[in-house]
């Protein structure tokens, strides 16, 4: 399976070759691109001085826009998989092959690393813990996804999953909306547990504050998406 | 009913909107597409400045007691319409701005790979 590890970085200095040189060391047969998203600091440079494919946004699109780059990269260029794997430090590049693994038996077209199957690793605070659960409750009671962590952004595609996710993928804070999306689209989703670490340098993007608007902004993009999709059934 | 100095002053005010828009629209600062619920909202004042007797019968038909209060909601009306009109148009532009800075990414990429196939043999 030809499969691309799509990287979106913003800001990224402190962290990106540790998480390169992880994926080279434990997926050495797989082809990975950095998403540098318009990043201030010296990312893109960096990347390029060390050899590191990089696909170089001009402007700052937000992870959203910038996963979705990688996701038109993979589809452009024939990927039978993508893995989306964060720059900072918080993904295992050893749970990649057991995260490919129901996409090769076709068992599914989207397998997400979850923190919460085994209780292992870095699980994150108690009051983030119980936002995910409520928002995993609430996209299980609307549209019948069955996903524990769904903020989580580790996450492999195979094609189904790549076309649709280059067509349509949400702006800001878009995790548990395009696991939704894809979830009514009819695509097949598993789920997986990895371990994560703390985040290793640099800073999170979620402060309290934007905890806040995080939490309202998904809950109604849920309660939307629900209402303004048509339910396709799942092909199985 | 509008009291005759308000109806002057809303007819001068009026006049103003109409040759800033007029102005705007002649040196293309301002699109026909958006400039038309702008349009809209002129020729809807408009007609209630011409016309005093109007703003009454509105007032009465929907149970505003102070005729000047129908205006100030008409008003509003006018604006909000405008500021949705104004957001569709933020989040169409921001949609294209977005597939335009992915597809420059991927141009740039493809152009890299190219520069570096041309510059070794």
């Amino acid at each position: 399976m030809k499969t691309l590890v799509i990287i979106p970085a913003y800001n990224e200095e402190e962290n990106i070759v540790a998480t390169v040189e992880d994926l080279r060391a434990h997926c050495p047969g797989l082809d990975l691109v950095v998403v540098n998203d318009g990043s201030a600091d010296g990312t893109a440079a960096l990347c390029r001085r060390r050899g590191y494919p990089v696909l170089d946004l001009p402007v700052n699109l937000g992870i959203g826009g910038c996963v979705q780059t990688g996701y038109r990269y993979a589809r452009d260029r024939g990927y039978d998989a993508a893995v989306q794997f964060d720059a900072d430090g918080q993904h295992m590049a050893g749970y990649i092959p057991a995260l490919l693994a129901p996409l090769e038996r076709g068992e599914a077209d989207l397998v997400i690393g979850s923190r919460f199957l085994d209780k292992e690793g870095f699980r994150s605070g108690a009051v983030r813990r119980l936002g995910i659960g409520f928002l995993s409750a609430l996209a299980r009671a609307l549209c019948g996804v069955e996903v524990r962590d769904i903020t989580s952004g580790m996450r492999a595609a195979d094609r189904a999953a790549i076309d649709f996710f280059a067509r349509e993928y949400a702006q800001d804070y878009p995790e548990p909306e395009s696991v939704l999306a894809a979830g009514l689209s009819g695509l097949r989703i598993r789920e997986i547990a990895v371990e994560m670490r703390p985040r290793q340098g640099g800073e999170s993007s979620i402060t309290p504050l934007r905890g806040v608007y995080y939490m309202i902004k998904v809950s109604l993009a849920l309660v939307l998406g629900r209402l303004f999709r048509r339910r396709i059934g799942h092909a199985e | 009913m509008l009291s005759k100095n308000a109806q002057i002053v809303m007819l001068i005010a009026l006049a103003v909107y109409t040759a800033v828009l007029f102005l705007l629209l002649r040196q293309k600062r301002l699109t026909l597409r958006y400039a038309l619920l702008w349009i809209f909202s002129d020729i809807l004042m408009l007609v209630l400045a011409v016309f005093p007797r109007i703003l009454p019968w509105f007032a009465g038909l929907v149970g505003i007691y102070d005729h000047t209060n129908a205006l100030f909601a008409t008003v509003i009306f006018c604006l909000i319409l405008i500021q949705m009109a104004l957001t569709s148009a933020i989040s169409g532009l921001s949609e294209k701005v977005k597939t335009m800075a992915q597809t420059n990414a991927l141009l740039e990429k493809r152009l890299r790979e190219l520069e570096e196939r041309e510059s070794k043999p």
